[in-house]
């Protein structure tokens, strides 16, 4: 670069005995994070503006005649603050009370319970002992609609939530009203959140049990979930998220935060859309084609039949992908297709209307519902069939040659797709009637029982881990494919998703220039994209 | 007989008209030598009238005390961005009714108030925050604009001096938390009246973010007669950092409730026993609030101070808004905290969280004490949660519940502990 | 009234002077009651608010009171337009507009705050929000007259706790319930800011002052 970065003013402040410099202007908050110091805080949230209502933040900043809220003051030159103070433990404690005034400590039933930051503060820094001898206010429970409830008496009137409506969601489902101690959160009267995608973000900003998700509703305890960071299969947005799983069964899903995609947030299609990934009745050992039956076998059998088979393949390939496989198993698709004399490779999505974040307009709602139809696209795979991701099988059906499906279930199939191929691949998940058509059924896993990378809508390159145990036999399609192309051709196989995401750029030289280890928690957007999209035309 | 109560030991200024209709027109205001300050204000410079209420040592009567000529220098006279002007007329502290009396009889001299503020700090608009359940004053106000603007007092080019005013009424809603003047800005804004945080202050970035001033109503009736007659005119009264006349309202116990103009630094005693008229027939007066229900109350034995700024802090107080409350020997001390902590949780705005909470936990401990369920520890715990409270929030309101609280607790604790030993031996019967 | 009296500690007892309450008039004073208000000076203030610059003040709760009146026409469309014009933003017009809503229909129903956000292009939940941190907008309909009995400290020293119970007593109401004739709502107010004339009692748009329990069944035979 050129051009010469202005040099920030850089100040000096002492926190907690530990010297620090900051550039001017930063708020005392940030800069003890800096140190590791974590100050308390309800009300500020990185995305939202800061009231300083909480008052939990409160700081002894000396030479300033009171505390000082640390989410909105920045640091000055010389300031010498102390988090830990015999006068901001003191207030902390003093307002932590107050907090459980009019809570009804109701842990043991509350979703929350385990992950509340009531709880947690409560539990570390506040009183041993409650002195509240009055009957508390009771406001009661409310359904806010969508998937969102309201527990009026968990409620600590932090207002992150009508701030996430106002400025994020900019559509202000959410008021405060009343004033005092009387006040509540709600919606205008019967209105309600339904309608509106975003709204379950304010389950996951409320830092107590105040509001909940009636999906999630009583369903599991923070505490017995497992927590896998993954990426939203569900739009070409790619979302960072967890999963969280309890018992081999994914309970909900919960944005992680990523500034580049999504921010602290996800919409609600694509959060409550997890029941698939959760089916049963999937395909547990690799299946064979014995006269009218498939029998089960081991997978060195299958796939060294299968290859021999393959050596004498003709009349080209139909391949059907699904946009919801990982980039490793596109591009182990798109080698085996290549393998086997060529052809044509398309994969159907379902589309809807585009719904933009209006305070985060990188994040949408996007059009295809699908996590990777980018990189399928990339990776040579075109669009076929209808908006509701169905049709588009015509040519697959009917073809002579080698007929490869990936990842796409065929339920909207004819009875007899894929009778009149030479030789009949399935990979998959699911044996729908058409599938039972194969001659070589192959058990895949999907993105929440594997390791992969998707690229999103931005040809972001972004990595999942697996969640979930995998169901019986089931292998990741990169590795069967591999182990297949190490028969049909004698090369070697990939024997890790690294290896596996390594062969990507020989075909695609933009996904060469990653490397798998270097994509981290929070994926990388390929290089050259403005190359990239010249030659996509092709 | 003039209305209301008048004393000869009052010294009449700002309330020398209460009581005479005329005064209210704009021709009577103009034959008591009313507009003259704003023709003057308009023939000079800015800075000029700044200095001279500088000068004069005005402190705003909205119980803050801050010094009025130095609250408009902070404006930011070159910053080319619109300015305001704001009337603080929702008088709502429990005790104080001048501003009323001061609007009912003489609309005019605010309005040239007014005037005079928004020249000096170069706003065209002042917009007047009147509380909602005023309807009388702001009747009187109304029709006074409308007089006023009739008689060539606002509109565009004031006098041929190039200057446009516009003053508007604005009317509150009810909430006693728009008298904390940011939350009067967002109240004005038509937003839930919420404090807002300083800094910012309101005249870097007050309403819609500009820069604003806020003035009371008796502050800004007051410039017109400096600016008529000069600053050591004004000086000439009071004290030294208390300068000039302030209007107190009595209220409470006394003979004769109302308002009265003393010059600042008066004996207290001598206020409540010659011109109140002291206590009611054989009645002994047993404590008094000398500035509204948020500063800390005073027993009748503490009443030869004087009645500015420094004298009430040194007795451990604050002179506030003038709002006297006398309370004589029949007074149920805790009836009457508790009823004032019930206003603020009544009124707390809610968005901070000890003021929420802690007041309304503090009047429910108050209740149980005061219907005999309470014990002494829960003493130290209204000491704590007051403690707790104040210095606490974003603005003051928390404050102004703790200071009846503790300072009654301070001086009146016989008063809780007679009520916390009868109930106890009440329940000792019962079990008995 | 014998319990009445038990509560009242006489402020005022026989013979002593008293302020012009206008519930009480004691003659000491040689002011009218229309002077002391200042009616005369004022007039009758016109529906459409009158100066821009004081439009949307006033009057108030002289309509009908009438659930399903539409809001903002006619008169009331002029005063919303000349309210606007005195503001940099709609916003700043939503407590008027509120103030108007209630007037014409006695209350704030959910639908008049639909209405009232629809035009100022407000969002409702936000509009409702405001509406109910304020205490003069009444969320219930009201009886003919709301009657707010002031019993906060300079009242209540006074005596004001017995005159909201004669109020409660002589209307036979419960606190915030519209009487069954539907005349009368009475409740209990914070400092109304009259308080050197207890007890402050606030009846609609008027303030009664120096209201003993004695006053209160004439109070309430003028509102007849």
């Amino acid at each position: 670069m050129a051009e010469e970065a202005t040099p920030t003013e850089l100040i000096t402040c002492t926190i907690d005995g530990m010297v620090l410099q900051v550039p001017k202007g930063t708020r005392i908050i940030d800069a003890a994070a800096q140190l590791g110091i974590d100050i308390l805080h309800y009300c500020y949230h990185a995305a939202l503006s800061a009231p300083a209502q909480c008052r939990m933040c409160l700081v002894e900043v000396e030479k300033a005649p009171k505390l000082m809220p640390a989410c909105v003051t920045t640091v000055m030159d010389g300031n010498v603050i102390h988090t830990q103070s015999e006068k901001s433990l003191k207030s902390r404690e003093g307002t932590l009370e107050f907090y459980l005034v009019n809570h009804p400590l109701d842990c043991p039933v509350c979703d929350q319970s385990g992950e509340c930051k009531l709880q947690d503060y409560v539990a570390v820094e506040g009183r041993a002992m409650g002195r509240l001898a009055e009957p508390k206010r009771i406001i009661g429970r409310d359904d806010f609609g969508g998937d969102v409830l309201y527990e009026g008496d968990r409620c600590i009137m932090c207002t992150r939530c009508v701030r996430f409506m106002r400025e994020v969601a900019q559509d202000e489902r959410l008021g405060v009203v009343a004033r005092g101690h009387r006040m509540a959160i709600d919606t205008f009267f019967e209105e309600g959140m339904e309608g509106n995608i975003w709204a379950d973000n304010v389950v996951d900003i409320c830092p107590v049990g105040a509001l909940v998700s009636k999906d999630f509703l009583h369903k599991a305890r923070s505490w017995d979930l497992d927590r896998t960071p993954s990426i939203c299969p569900n739009c070409t947005q790619g979302c960072n998220v967890t999963l969280q799983v309890r018992d081999d069964e994914v309970m909900r899903l919960k944005p992680r935060p990523n500034e580049e995609v999504n921010s602290y947030w996800m919409c609600d299609y694509g959060r409550l859309n997890y029941s698939w990934i959760n089916r049963g009745g999937r395909i547990e050992a690799p299946l064979v084609r014995e006269g009218e039956r498939l029998v089960p076998t081991s997978w060195s059998d299958a796939l060294v039949r299968l290859s021999e088979l393959a050596k004498g393949a003709a009349g080209g390939v139909s391949a059907v992908v699904s946009p919801f496989m990982s980039n490793e198993d596109l591009g182990a698709a798109r080698r085996v297709i290549a393998a086997l004399g060529g052809g044509e490779g398309v994969f159907r999505v379902e589309r809807g209307e585009e719904i933009v974040l209006p305070g985060f307009p990188q994040l949408a709602l996007r059009e295809d519902r699908a996590a990777n139809v980018h990189g399928a696209e990339l990776l040579g795979f075109t669009r076929a069939g209808d908006d509701k991701g169905k049709g588009g099988l015509q040519n697959a059906a009917v073809h002579g040659g080698v007929v490869f499906v990936m990842g796409d279930e065929l339920a909207d199939a004819p009875a007899d797709f894929g009778t009149g191929a030479s030789l009949f691949i399935y990979v998959g998940h699911v044996l729908s009637p058409a599938a039972r058509n194969a001659h070589f059924v192959l058990p895949a896993t999907t993105f929440a029982e594997m390791e992969g990378s998707f690229t999103n809508v931005h040809h972001r390159v972004q990595r999942f881990w697996p969640a979930l145990h995998v169901p019986a036999m089931a292998r990741p399609a990169w590795q069967i494919l591999g182990v297949l192309l190490a028969g049909v051709r004698g090369v070697d196989a990939p024997a890790t998703p690294a290896d596996a995401f390594s062969l990507l750029g020989e075909l695609r030289a933009e996904y060469g220039e990653l490397r798998f280890s270097d994509l981290g928690a929070q994926g990388r957007p390929l290089p050259r994209l403005g190359a990239l999209a010249e030659t996509m035309g092709d | 007989m003039a209305y209301p109560y008048k004393h000869p030991s009052e010294t009449l200024v700002l309330a020398k008209y209460f009581g005479d209709p005329e005064a209210r027109t704009l021709a009577g205001w103009e034959a008591r030598g009313g507009y003259r300050a704003l023709r003057k204000a308009l023939g000079s410079q800015r800075k000029e009238i700044i200095d001279e209420v500088k000068a004069s040592g005005l402190r705003g009567r909205g119980g803050a005390g801050f010094p009025t000529g130095v609250k408009w220098s902070f404006m930011p006279m070159a910053s080319g961005k619109q300015h305001y002007l704001l009337c603080n007329a929702d008088e709502s502290e429990p005790g104080t009714f001048k501003d009323r009396e001061l609007m009912r009889w003489t609309p005019h001299a605010l309005i040239e108030g007014c005037l005079i503020g928004a020249y000096a700090i170069q706003a065209s608009h002042a917009y007047i925050y009147i509380r909602g359940e005023f309807f009388e004053p702001a009747q009187i106000l109304a029709r006074a604009i409308e007089e006023a603007t009739a008689g060539g007092y606002l509109g565009k080019d004031l006098f041929g001096s190039g200057f446009d005013f516009e003053i508007i009424l604005h009317r509150g809603s009810g909430a006693y938390i728009c008298g904390e003047e940011t939350s009067l800005m967002n109240s004005f804004e038509g937003l839930r009246a919420t404090p807002r945080l300083k800094p910012p202050f309101p005249a870097q970035a007050g309403v819609y973010g500009l820069p604003t001033t806020i003035n009371n109503v008796e502050t800004l009736c007051a410039v017109p007669h400096i600016l008529n007659n000069g600053a050591e005119w004004y000086r000439q009264w009071g004290t030294e950092k208390s300068p000039g006349t302030k209007i107190f309202c009595v209220s409470g116990h006394v003979q004769k409730p109302g308002n009265y103009e003393v010059p600042l630094g008066f004996n207290f005693r001598e206020f409540i026993y010659d011109i109140c008229g002291g206590p009611l027939p054989g009645r002994t007066i047993k404590a008094v609030i000398p500035g509204g229900s948020s500063v800390p109350i005073l027993r009748g034995d503490e009443l030869d101070i004087g009645m500015d700024y420094e004298a009430m802090a040194a007795a451990g107080t604050m002179l506030g808004c003038g709002s006297v409350i006398v309370m004589d020997d029949t007074t149920d001390i805790v009836k009457q905290v508790r009823r004032m902590v019930d206003f603020y949780a009544h009124e707390s705005c809610g968005q901070c969280t000890p003021c929420r909470e802690g007041t309304a936990w503090g009047a429910k401990i108050l209740r149980r004490i005061e219907g005999g369920w309470g014990t002494e520890a829960d003493l130290e715990t209204l000491l704590e949660i007051s403690d707790n409270m104040a210095g606490k929030t974003i603005c003051v309101l928390s404050d102004a519940c703790a200071a009846p609280i503790t300072s009654s607790i301070e001086k009146f604790r016989e008063d809780y502990l007679a009520l916390i030993r009868r109930g106890e031996s009440l329940a000792r019967a019962r079990t008995a | 009234m014998s319990t009445d009296e038990t509560k009242v500690r006489p402020l005022h007892p026989e013979g002593a002077p008293r302020n012009p309450g206008f519930a009480g008039i004691t003659g000491e004073f040689d002011l009218t009651e229309a002077q002391i208000r200042g009616t005369e000076y004022v007039g009758r203030r016109p529906v459409d608010g009158g100066h821009a610059s004081v439009a949307g003040t006033l009057p108030y709760q002289i309509a009908d009171r009438n659930p399903d009146a539409p809001l903002f026409e006619g008169p009331y469309a002029e005063r919303l337009e000349k309210i606007l014009t005195r503001y940099p933003d709609r916003q700043a017009a939503l407590l008027p507009a509120l103030h108007m809503a209630q007037e014409i229909r006695g209350y704030l129903s959910p639908q008049s705050m639909d209405e009232v956000a629809a035009r100022l292009e407000l969002p409702p939940a936000y509009v409702r929000g405001v509406a109910t941190f304020y205490t003069m907008y009444n969320l219930q309909p009201l009886g003919k007259y709301l009657i707010q009995v002031c019993t906060n400290i300079s009242c209540n020293l006074c005596g004001a706790d017995a005159v909201l119970d004669a109020f409660l007593e002589h209307t036979g109401n419960d606190m915030g319930e519209v009487s069954s004739d539907g005349r009368f709502t009475v409740i209990e107010a914070e400092c109304l800011g009259a308080c050197g004339f207890p007890t402050v009692v606030q009846i609609n748009e008027r303030f009664f002052e120096n209201v003993g329990t004695q006053d209160v069944p004439s109070i309430l035979e003028m509102l007849k």
